[in-house]
């Protein structure tokens, strides 16, 4: 094995990909023993970088200096030779092979793999940082956290004294996403040198030493953790003041928009997961949903959009009864829907952004005449909705599936706003994405609401269900707990509920 | 890009491997004009020129015409591997539309395509087989392979130790079912309590699987075995490897493919059947009729393999030798099976 | 009807099954190694027509089956090599390379035998070797102990590949490549390299499994000899969910299905044929579509690999 690295430099790297400019002459040090945070938004140029140090991408312009020395890194490989593992944000791991193999995975060299040998040194690494694994377990049985563990484990195992994670917490929930942060915070006392990427502000104040901001391909800030406060590192990450949106006005409901009477449904597993939901929803509303999901969110969803069966009960939407309607009758009578998967269900991820934009009104006029499209309509049609709702995009023909998740919600939000609905049902619909996205979302549709719009939005995140909705619902079991007004929803009285105590 | 030149030139090259060996005889007679006194033949097979059977039976018949009318004044074009109906079709198109005057389609599955492609070419002369529906420019001919098979069954009757005679079979259908039927019934009248096994293999063209048939045959007891189509070239083989197992071939005469294996023979002249088309095209009859193969007239023939023939008692020639006679002067009528 | 089932014929049915199912065996086998690293191969027929020619062509010129052999192994290397040029460099879509492949070999394989050999011509092929004090093994030793080498290699290549995949580090390569190309291009693991080798060792195989019809059944040659056994080998290997243990028993579940109808029609039990013949198809498809499941299925099958793009 080489030197440990002792001190990391990347200084001017530049890498351009067509049509865009991901990073522009980005500075970074780091020493030994540190933690760096990178912070930016989606599309920032994080990733980038880091796969250039990793060895995956070439820059077009800089270099990369390591304890001092210039080395060029032409793939992974080299990258894990000198010491740098990284840990991918959808983990770059086997499913149907063992813990061990996934480690060892390119590594042996010899004719029989020697899988005894290899279960000992990962003992061994488990054992110095206190990681529980079993080896011989299969990836796919484990959780995500497990899985997470096993990627350290991967690059700790290759020698690695620099571990760069994209994004590790986006998919953890909270309990491991502290556990893993005592890790970092271990392996970084034991003279590791750690790179962080990511866009969430809390976590980045819990791990890092030191933050790099990022911001459209550039460095916009180098600053000690200690020295600066969230506030600031939103504001430098977004590049203007972050003002948290508010409702505004008076809450001045007008008539039922949509209205759900004693709804019994069935899960994906057969249990039930809806147990007698009845719900009111009327214009200039925004009623939300809280909860911990699982406790038929999805189902709820799915039962107002027409995509899931009611066992009983009945829907009604802008006054028509809309309980056996086909999703497109549905459509028809003005539901606007932001589905929880916004890439599969809210898209269809190979189209072309224009495609998806008309994915609804294709077929009548003024995008479709004698069933023929209408090119020219459609485009306009199009580039005025990329620009209204600030799609980020090369052009109009690039495939949806290429854009970053805050940029899909933009098509999908663009496309189900400008549909004028009578009522809007958003499922989690700011769920990874970063601040300023977030921000957008949520100023759209309080600007729904004040047109007029009924919006049911579901949301783990009290944060923003306090912030934006007029009334809350506490979902737990299928059962509606709870409808309050915003006002009386304080953190206590909805844990209590969300834990099923009423 | 890149992807499709490399797929183009994979399309030539896979079309070159084709064109090389499916139409090739085709190509080397180019059309030309006709001067009145040489007549044009096609064939179309569904195997290829060389199967030691059906086809290759065929073929030397119309090189035996050519040969005997003179190479000037017949032309042959040849195009094999065609058992699909549909690409046949539009190599018998593509011959009628070169003005070619007799064109045979050497498969009973060819009747149907044939029926439509003749309609558009009053002028020129179609002949078929297996088959028995003509229009007025459409020959059927079809070879009464159940004669030859009553005499080799009587034959193997006689001949076989075990008591059984096997036959590997293609598909259950026309001919094979015919010459199945023949073989049967003279093993019947040879020998009494000579059992016939049928098996068949399920294709026409199956080489590996019809000499495995054989082999399962004769570890089952069969020591005489005979079969139809061109598969029967791997049965034939199979057989070569043993000893004291005998083969009994139709069509053609297979005793080059194992000399000392193959006791006797049917075998088709087609050049009387080629010379008979040609002379009634001559006479201005385009089609329209049915023509067998028979004993009777020549166009089947029973052949000893010479090599062997000592091995065949005299009284078994004989009682060959009586049935064949019988046959001939229609004293006796091979039975075909009841539909 | 007399004596059916009487121990000789299960002994001939047995017998028979273990010979018919080696082309299947060799066959599948490759295409498993294919399978794994996440390329299909639908051109297993064609290159099986090569590999029939080769080794029948080399056999009738130098009168050694075992110079055949070698012979058929390169072509089929050869024929492995176009595959991954086209389905791995170029990154064509693997069905249609596929039977491009099929067609190439079908026609070219005819095209050769017609050029340089023409007409039926015999060969000696490989003989049985009973081998020593096992073939005396009453039932078994018949039943497995009398054939040729290659049906010997075939069924040796079973534990053999299922060492190789799952005990090696080729096989560990093999595997992750298959299932998640990423991640073993980002451990260094070479996507391309592992894809090219397993096309290359499938088509070494399949030009075998053709060799086998060619020097080990018919010893003879004749067009289109393989009459659909790659297509039955591909369908084996999912049958077999991509273990050799697994295509043991399809290729053995169907050769002896196979084997048992043509004695069920050899000794004129009164059965229709049509039903006979098929008999081999519909226990496989019965079977398949009793245990089919996709999970166990290659996840990157049919997916040239590409690096992502994203920043």
């Amino acid at each position: 094995m080489v030197e440990k690295i002792k001190q990391l430099e990347m200084s001017g790297i530049t890498k351009r990909f067509p049509g865009v400019l991901s990073n522009n002459r980005v500075n970074i040090q780091l020493e030994a023993g540190e933690v760096l945070a990178i912070l930016g938004e989606n599309g920032a140029g994080k990733t980038t970088l880091m796969n250039i140090l990793y060895g995956l991408y070439q820059p077009d312009a800089g270099e990369i200096l390591l304890n001092g020395k210039q080395v060029r890194i032409n793939s992974p490989s080299e990258a894990i030779e000198l010491g740098i593992g990284m840990v991918h944000q959808h983990f770059m791991l086997v499913p149907t092979l063992t813990v061990c193999e996934n480690v060892i995975l390119g590594l042996s060299k010899k004719f029989f793999v020697d899988l005894k040998t290899a279960a000992k040194r990962i003992k061994e690494i488990t054992d110095t940082y206190g990681l529980a694994i079993n080896p011989e377990a299969y990836v796919w049985q484990l959780s995500v956290g497990e899985q997470q563990r096993v990627e350290i484990i991967k690059a700790l195992y290759r020698g690695a004294n620099l571990l760069i994670l994209d994004e590790p917490t986006a998919v953890l929930t909270p309990q491991e996403s502290n556990e893993l942060i005592l890790l970092l915070k271990n392996m970084a006392q034991q003279g590791n040198s750690i790179i962080l990427i990511s866009h969430k502000l809390n976590e980045v104040m819990a791990i890092s030493d030191r933050v790099t901001v990022l911001r459209d391909g550039v460095v916009c800030a180098n600053v000690k953790t200690q020295e600066t406060t969230q506030e600031e590192l939103a504001k430098l990450m977004v590049g203007r003041e972050m003002a948290p949106c508010r409702r505004e006005g008076n809450y001045s409901p007008g008539k039922i928009v949509l209205e759900l009477q004693q709804v019994h449904a069935k899960g994906d597993k057969g249990s039930e997961a809806l147990a007698g939901v009845s719900l009111q929803i009327r214009e200039n509303e925004i009623l939300g949903i809280a909860g911990v999901s699982g406790n038929g969110q999805k189902e709820l969803a799915e039962v107002i959009a027409g995509l899931r069966k009611l066992s009983s009960g009945n829907i009604s939407l802008n006054g028509k009864d809309s309980t056996n309607m086909s999703p497109a009758e549905i459509i028809e009578q003005g539901l606007g829907y932001i589905p929880e998967d916004r890439i599969h269900v809210g898209t269809i991820p190979s189209f072309s952004i224009w495609e998806n934009l008309i994915l609804k009104d294709h077929h009548r006029l003024p995008f479709a005449k004698y069933s023929l499209l209408q090119n020219r309509k459609i485009m306009s049609h199009s580039s005025s909705q990329v620009e209204k709702y600030g799609i980020k995009t090369p052009d109009l023909e690039t495939p949806t599936a290429r854009l970053s998740g805050g940029n899909i919600q933009r098509v999908v939000l663009a496309r189900e706003i400008t549909r004028n609905p009578v009522a809007l049902v958003a499922a989690y619909p700011t769920r990874g994405l970063d601040i300023g996205a977030t921000e957008y979302l949520h100023s759209k549709l309080l600007e729904a609401r004040s047109n007029g719009v009924g919006i049911l939005l579901i949301s783990e995140d009290l944060e923003e269900l306090t912030s934006i909705c007029d009334n809350i619902a506490v979902l737990y079991e299928g059962k509606i707990m709870k409808v309050m007004p915003v006002e009386e929803a304080d953190e206590r009285t909805m844990g209590l509920l969300m834990a099923g105590i009423a | 890009m890149k992807k499709k030149v490399l797929s183009l030139i994979l399309a030539a090259l896979t079309m070159l491997a084709f064109t090389g060996c499916a139409a090739k005889p085709a190509a080397e007679t180019a059309p030309q004009k006709t001067d009145g006194e040489k007549i044009r033949i096609a064939l179309v097979l569904p195997a290829t020129v060389d199967d030691m059977a059906w086809g290759q039976s065929m073929v030397e018949g119309l090189k035996a015409v050519q040969k005997s009318m003179g190479e000037d004044k017949v032309e042959v074009a040849i195009s094999e591997k065609l058992g699909n109906a549909v690409d046949a079709g539009a190599a018998i198109r593509q011959y009628a539309t070169q003005g070619y005057e007799i064109i045979f389609a050497h498969g009973s599955q060819y009747q149907s395509v044939l029926n439509d492609i003749a309609k558009d070419f009053p002028k020129t002369t179609f002949a078929y087989g297996t088959g028995f529906a003509t229009q007025p420019n459409i020959f059927a001919y079809d070879p009464q392979a159940q004669e030859g098979g009553y005499l080799l069954g009587i034959l193997a009757a006689k001949m076989t130790k075990s008591g059984v005679v096997g036959i590997v079979g293609p598909v259950e259908s026309g001919d094979a079912v015919k010459y199945n039927y023949g073989v049967q019934q003279g093993v019947a009248k040879g020998k009494a309590d000579v059992q016939t096994r049928i098996a068949y293999t399920g294709s026409f063209n199956d080489i590996v699987g019809a000499g495995n048939l054989a082999k399962t045959q004769m570890s089952a007891g069969a020591d005489i075995i005979t079969g139809s189509s061109q598969q029967a070239v791997g049965a034939v083989r199979a057989i070569g490897e043993t000893k004291g197992n005998y083969w009994l071939s139709t069509d053609m005469d297979q005793s080059s493919i194992a000399p000392d294996h193959v006791l006797a023979s049917q075998v088709y002249h087609w050049e009387k059947v080629v010379n008979k088309i040609i002379d009634l095209r001559k006479q201005g009859t385009l089609g329209g009729q049915h023509l067998t193969l028979t004993l009777a007239d020549g166009t089947i023939e029973f052949k000893y393999n010479e090599k062997l023939a000592d091995k065949v008692p005299a009284e078994v020639k004989a009682a060959v030798e009586t049935a064949k006679q019988e046959i001939i002067s229609g004293k006796l009528k091979v039975e075909l099976p009841k539909k | 009807m007399e004596g059916f089932m009487s121990i000789d014929i299960f002994i001939i049915i047995l017998a028979t099954g273990v010979r018919l199912a080696t082309p299947f065996l060799l066959a599948a086998l490759g295409e498993m190694f294919v399978q794994r690293s996440g390329v299909y191969n639908l051109g297993v027929e064609g290159i099986m027509m090569m590999g029939a020619f080769a080794g029948f062509f080399a056999t009738l010129q130098q009168g050694s089956p075992l110079l055949g052999i070698i012979v058929s192994l390169a072509i089929g290397a050869l024929m492995g090599l176009i595959m991954a040029f086209v389905s791995v460099t170029f990154k064509a879509e693997q069905g249609i390379s596929g039977i491009g492949l099929y067609m190439f070999g079908w026609g070219l394989s005819g095209l050769l035998f017609r050029l340089y050999v023409g007409g039926v011509t015999s060969i000696d092929g490989l003989k049985p070797i009973a081998i020593p004090m096992l073939s005396d093994i009453p039932l078994i030793g018949q039943v497995l102990f009398n054939h040729n080498v290659l049906v010997y290699t075939a069924f040796l290549l079973v534990p053999l590949s299922g060492i190789v995949l799952y005990k090696t580090s080729w096989g560990l390569n093999i595997r992750a490549v298959g299932n998640k190309p990423e991640a073993a291009d980002t451990l260094g693991v070479s996507v391309v390299k592992i894809r090219y080798q397993c096309l290359i060792v499938g088509g070494m195989l399949a030009a075998l499994a053709g060799a086998f019809l060619t020097i080990g059944q018919a010893n003879m040659y004749a067009d289109n000899i393989t009459a659909g056994r790659g297509f039955i080998a591909i369908a084996l290997v999912y049958f077999g969910r991509w273990s050799p243990w697994g295509i043991l028993l399809g290729s053995l579940l169907f050769s002896m299905a196979d084997s048992f109808q043509s004695m069920v029609q050899v000794l004129g039990i009164n059965f229709p044929y049509e039903l006979a013949v098929i008999l081999p198809y519909m226990v496989t498809i019965i079977a398949l579509a009793i245990s089919y499941g996709r999970v166990w299925a290659p996840a990157a099958l049919g997916k040239p690999f590409e690096r992502g793009t994203r920043g």
